[in-house]
């Protein structure tokens, strides 16, 4: 037998016994052990061999030199097999002895108002469409309110909000449409605006009234605007926010700032008691209407140039249908149960 | 407004559908149904009876016995009325009938005799007030026949909302001319059984006119538009026939007497308010259009004295007013059983002066309700025409001479000019002459169609009077334009837009950016009404709902802590809310109050949610403040901060001023304040933990977010100092901190509070405060002489200038 394949013998026999060992081997430390005594820089057998092929002759060395890398690399292999399967299972050990199912440590839970989220929804949703936020006093004068708007004070149309007034003239407005005179007041051409804000009316507390409640207002005034924009803008809208099955109608109505006027109705799929899924009925959800030319002319636009339309919806009214809450009044008595339901993550 | 299916279908023979159709066409074109009842429903089972003997009830005296025919067999009936005719036909439940306001019939003994059924009262049919009386029935009729086919009652009644817009809604004729195959053609008066046909002459004048001693005169023309009067005489004043009775019921009219069922009549068929005065009451046989005199007094009709100021107009006599213009008639000179001659009256009145004069009485009745919102000023002679018709059919007599009319100035319809290039800026879609005159004819406008070869496209339209009030600008014919096509049948393809010049608002972002904030930290957004008690507020309301809603507020904890008192009554121990709202302070006279937007915060509780590894600790003054600091950081102002003592600070008067810290813009100005809320401010259990709160009122412009630049990273390392310092009770720790950075300049990179100790080892009257100083040089590694000179130079600084000293 040549030294060459005696050498090669001797590499395979310490393989065989040097896997077996490591597989015996019961935690880190014994592996470690076999790590040096094997392919230790040093005293590694293997490594041993590694050295002594200087003393082959060149013929010899290659085939010697590659058996030895493979067997070295095989060992390698093996250890870091090893160490990890005797790793995890220490960990196993160790954690076994504490519940995992013991409740998580939590910070306090908190949140955005149900109205206020609707009205973010609403906004992103106008948002995406061009729209940038206006705002203006909640107490505002007649002028603002009513005579910009076109509604004489002497008309039944003034009747239909009850308003409260705080002394001659100034009163706390009765919608946000003043927002739609004051914006046009400071700008020109195009405006496309959204604006939410508090509004007040004389109106006793009940399941569907309180004397004050969020409106959201909307103005789109620029050249070439058309009844077709606003069917169109409200039509996408409705869409986004109630989803993909849901219907929109738009009738006639009266406003004395737009002309002509509509409601606008969604019918919305929904899920019913029993579980089944089906239509809804009409739902009104918004006024709307192209700008009076009134209006225009008060705010010192050209109206034979310019035309618009607006819009104006109630948010509360609207998170009663999307949460199916019953009872405008809950959303001003801040009762903690009611709105820990409206906030999403995990408890408390 | 009420309307009768059938009064509806009268006037529009050719109309088709149920009434449920009828009701989506209506909300279609802009009057949507809110309500279809059936005018009989609860009904089914009661039938014509006939009495065919009445005897008293043999051990009551106030009960009779009644025998009645119910068409197949004669059964005995108990009953309470006191008036019983031998041989009249009454309403007759029998046994097992359920009536309207859920009494069941049964088989009963009363005081020894049985009672198979019940005659029926108005009120226990639903079907009016009365309940003195059985209902005796005029007419003739089959005993068993159900009452529904007797009385005509198989209709349905529609509650129409109509606008403020469409005054000529408010009638049957209204409605028809919208839902009539054709339109306004395919509107037609029914036939009144009985009546014949008519031929009145009219007698005109400019303010006056008389005839056979009667006069009728206009004071006041800019008023009363107009005045239409005609005299009747020698009526018969009772009970209207069961036609009129069912028309009536069926809008939910109350019958009274058959002339002045037939005004009512003709007002809720075409719209036109009308009068009846009894002639013979009137004192010099005048009618006078005038305004009252101060002080003058008036009964009306329902019993009621007035009194009148100089600006109310009345229809009077030569002695005194006997109907208050527009609203409502006077007791005096009311149509009774005794009245044998009436005049009756049909008038304009302008909508403003009734209004005023309405809401100045606070009388609202179906008359002034129609004139408020416009009265078709062509519609008196038809409307006149028809009530002579009715009456002489219901109540007899004869008319005495011509219809008089007082006519100030004639009326003119207007006309509008309309573009067909303007009709489609507005809409969006293209129209020709010929397509909108098809649109408006029907709805009664008479279009003439501009042309083209003499240069104009433009249409002439001239507006029938019932429509002269909401239709007198191009744009009001627009509207009609959409309305007639159809809303549904624009197209809604979403075009492109010009961005907008408006900015976003910068505190809409800083609201956003604030509730995102306090909900992540574990707070709930609440909303109040901005609302505030007497003691509380400074604006004040002129009409407020209630005296607890009589002012606005100037803070919002206020109304936060009623939520937390409201959350305390229902068992909540950890209530943590914020609110972002609307404060009004006073402002000069005339002017509208100051409006500042605030963030407040109300919370209570512990600090963490219960957990099985803790003790659940409650809330402290260093976890409020730390939540008050990471409010400010967000709050808009430039370099807020939290400054002490509270004293001055703007709502300061929340808090116990020991553990309340005032809140500061850069600028110096007072913004809000926070801590402890004192006791008194609060309804609080004695289980409740303390209640901590901010008011904080946020920049009207706020300062964008602070610009980050990147400052390099020192690759050296840096090193601690620890100082235990010991500092006397009245110097505070931001005063030793100040100072420490005052001193340590560029190196110091960082100084925290690590420790704090008070007791045994420390002198009396100080506490011993760990603080931790990190110094660090970019550009190399610090040497520990250096660090020491630094050390040493701010021990020296703190000593003398504070006298603090280190505690070794």
């Amino acid at each position: 037998m040549s030294r060459q394949n005696s050498l090669i013998q001797t590499l395979q026999g310490l393989e065989t016994e040097a896997l077996a060992a490591i597989q015996a081997a019961p935690e880190g430390d014994a592996l470690e052990a076999l790590r040096i005594s094997y392919l230790g820089r040093k005293e590694g057998r293997i490594s041993g061999i590694l050295r002594g092929l200087g003393d082959l002759s060149v013929e010899e060395r290659p085939s010697v030199g590659a058996e030895a890398n493979r067997v070295k690399e095989a060992l390698q292999e093996a250890l870091k097999a090893r160490e990890a399967e005797v790793t995890s299972g220490a960990d196993e050990a160790e954690t076994s002895s504490e519940d995992l199912t013991l409740p998580a440590r939590h910070r306090w839970r908190g949140g955005v108002h149900p109205v206020n989220q609707v009205i973010d929804d609403i906004w992103r949703i106008f948002q995406s469409m061009g729209f940038v936020r206006a705002r203006g006093p909640e107490a505002d004068t007649e002028w603002y309110n009513f005579l910009a708007l076109n509604t004489p004070l002497d008309h039944p149309a003034a009747d239909e909000q009850d308003t409260l007034y705080l002394k001659d003239s100034v009163l706390l407005r009765s919608h946000t449409s003043p927002v739609q005179v004051r914006t046009m007041e400071k700008h020109e051409p195009p405006i496309r605006i959204l604006a939410p804000g508090m509004v007040y009316r004389r109106d006793s507390y009940d399941a569907t009234h309180t004397p004050a409640f969020a409106q959201i207002e909307g103005l789109v005034v620029d050249e070439g605007i058309t009844f077709v924009d606003l069917k169109a803008t409200l039509a996408e809208f409705a869409r986004r926010f109630w989803g993909e099955g849901a219907k929109v109608r738009f009738r006639p109505s009266f406003f004395p700032f737009t002309e002509p006027s509509a409601e606008v109705d969604v019918k919305r799929m929904i899920t019913r008691k029993d579980g089944t899924r089906g239509e809804s009925d009409w739902i009104e959800i918004m006024g709307a209407g192209m700008v009076d030319p009134n209006v225009l002319e008060n705010v010192g636009y050209d109206a034979e140039r310019y035309t618009g339309f607006a819009f104006g919806m109630g948010p509360a009214r609207i998170a009663m249908l999307r949460y199916g809450v019953p009872d405008l009044r809950l959303f001003f008595q801040n009762d903690v149960r009611f709105l820990s339901q409206f906030s999403t993550g995990s408890p408390p | 407004m009420n309307i009768s299916y059938a009064w509806l279908k009268a006037v529009a023979p050719n109309l088709k559908g149920t009434p449920e159709e009828l009701a989506e066409r209506l909300a279609l074109l802009g009057a949507p149904v809110e309500e279809i009842t059936p005018v009989s429903a609860g009904l089914e089972g009661v039938i014509i009876g006939r009495v065919k003997s009445v005897r008293g009830h043999p051990n009551a005296d106030r009960l009779s016995l009644c025998e009645v025919d119910n068409g197949e067999e004669v059964v005995q009936v108990v009953c309470g009325a006191p008036v019983i005719e031998d041989g009249g036909y009454y309403p007759f439940a029998p046994v097992g009938v359920t009536l309207p306001g859920g009494l069941e019939l049964k088989r009963a003994k009363i005081r020894g005799e049985y009672s198979n059924g019940m005659l029926c009262s108005e009120k226990e049919l639903g079907m009016g007030r009365d309940q003195s009386g059985i209902m005796l029935l005029s007419g003739d009729f089959a005993p068993g026949q159900s009452l529904i086919d007797a009385l005509g009652l198989d209709d349905v009644r529609m509650d129409v909302e109509v606008t403020p817009n469409r005054g000529d809604w408010l009638c049957h004729v209204g409605i028809a001319r919208e839902v009539a195959p054709g339109g306004v053609a395919g509107v037609a008066l029914a036939p009144i059984p009985g009546a014949s046909p008519l031929d009145l002459e009219v007698k005109r004048g400019e303010r006056e006119v008389s005839h056979g001693g009667v006069t009728i005169r206009i004071d006041e023309p800019e008023q009363c538009y107009r005045f239409l009067g005609v005299i009747i005489r020698g009526v018969k004043v009772q009970a209207s026939p069961q036609w009129m009775v069912a028309h009536l019921r069926a809008v939910g009219q109350q019958p009274i007497n058959n002339v002045v069922d037939a005004t009512n009549y003709v007002m809720l068929e075409m719209g036109n308010p009308m009068h009846a005065y009894d002639l013979g009451k009137l004192e010099g046989s005048s009618l006078i259009v005038r305004n009252a005199t101060k002080g003058e007094t008036m009964e009306t009709l329902d019993g009621l004295e007035h009194e009148f100021d100089t600006e109310m107009l009345m229809i009077c006599d030569t002695a005194a007013p006997r109907d208050i213009a527009g609203i409502m008639g006077g007791m005096h000179s009311s149509v009774t059983e005794d009245t044998t001659d009436i005049l009756l009256e049909c008038a304009l009145f302008d909508p403003k002066s009734i209004r005023r004069t309405r809401r100045a009485l606070g009388i609202s009745t179906d008359a002034s309700y129609r004139f408020e919102r416009g009265v078709d000023p062509e519609g008196h002679l038809p409307a006149v025409k028809r009530a002579v018709e009715v009456i002489l059919a219901t109540a007899g007599g004869e008319v005495d001479g011509p219809i008089m009319e007082v006519l100030p100035r004639p009326w003119e319809a207007s006309v509008v000019t309309l573009r067909p290039a303007r009709v489609e800026q507005v809409l969006g879609v293209e129209f020709d002459g010929a397509e909108l005159k098809a649109l408006l004819t029907p709805l009664g406008f008479d279009v003439q169609v501009g042309d083209e070869k003499a240069g104009s496209r433009d249409l002439r339209v001239s507006v029938p009077g019932f429509r002269s009030y909401d239709v007198t600008r191009e744009i009001d014919l627009i509207e009609e334009i959409s309305r007639a096509h159809g809303f549904d049948r624009f197209p809604q393809e979403l075009a492109a837009a010009r961005p907008t010049t408006v900015p976003d608002h910068p505190l809409f972002a800083l609201e956003d950016r604030l509730r995102t904030v306090l909900a992540g930290e574990g707070l709930f957004e609440a909303t109040n009404p901005a609302f505030a008690p007497t003691h509380e507020g400074e604006v004040e309301i002129n009409n407020p709902i209630s005296m607890e809603e009589s002012r606005l507020r100037t803070s919002l904890v206020p109304g936060l802590l009623r939520n937390v008192e409201y959350n305390f009554a229902r068992g909540a121990r950890d209530v943590r809310l914020f609110e972002l709202g609307t404060v009004f302070h006073g402002a000069g006279a005339g002017e509208p109050p100051l409006e500042d937007l605030h963030v407040a915060f109300v919370v209570t509780g512990r600090r963490e949610p219960e957990h099985w590894s803790g003790a659940g600790e409650a809330l402290d003054f260093s976890s409020v403040k730390g939540l008050v600091e990471t409010v400010l950081s967000e709050s808009g102002w430039d370099e807020a901060a939290v400054k002490v003592p509270v004293a001055g600070a703007l709502a300061e008067d929340h808090f116990v001023p020991a553990s309340s810290v005032a809140l500061m813009a850069g600028d110096g100005t007072s913004v809000g304040a926070a801590g402890q809320v004192r006791p008194d401010r609060l309804d609080a259990p004695a289980w409740a933990s303390q209640v901590w709160a901010m008011e904080l009122k946020l920049p009207s412009q706020p300062v964008s977010e602070t610009k980050l630049t990147y400052r390099p990273l020192s690759p050296f390392p840096g090193m601690d100092r620890d100082l235990a310092l010991l500092v006397p009770y009245d110097v505070s720790t931001s005063a030793v901190s100040d100072e420490i950075r005052g001193v340590g300049g560029e190196l110091l990179e960082r100084v925290t509070v690590f420790d704090l100790y008070r007791g045994d080892g420390v002198a009396e009257g100080h506490r011993s405060l760990g603080f931790r100083l990190r110094l660090q040089a970019w550009d190399r590694t610090l040497k520990d002489k250096e660090v020491d000179r630094v050390v040493e130079k701010i021990v020296k600084r703190l000593r003398e200038g504070l006298g603090v000293e280190q505690r070794l």
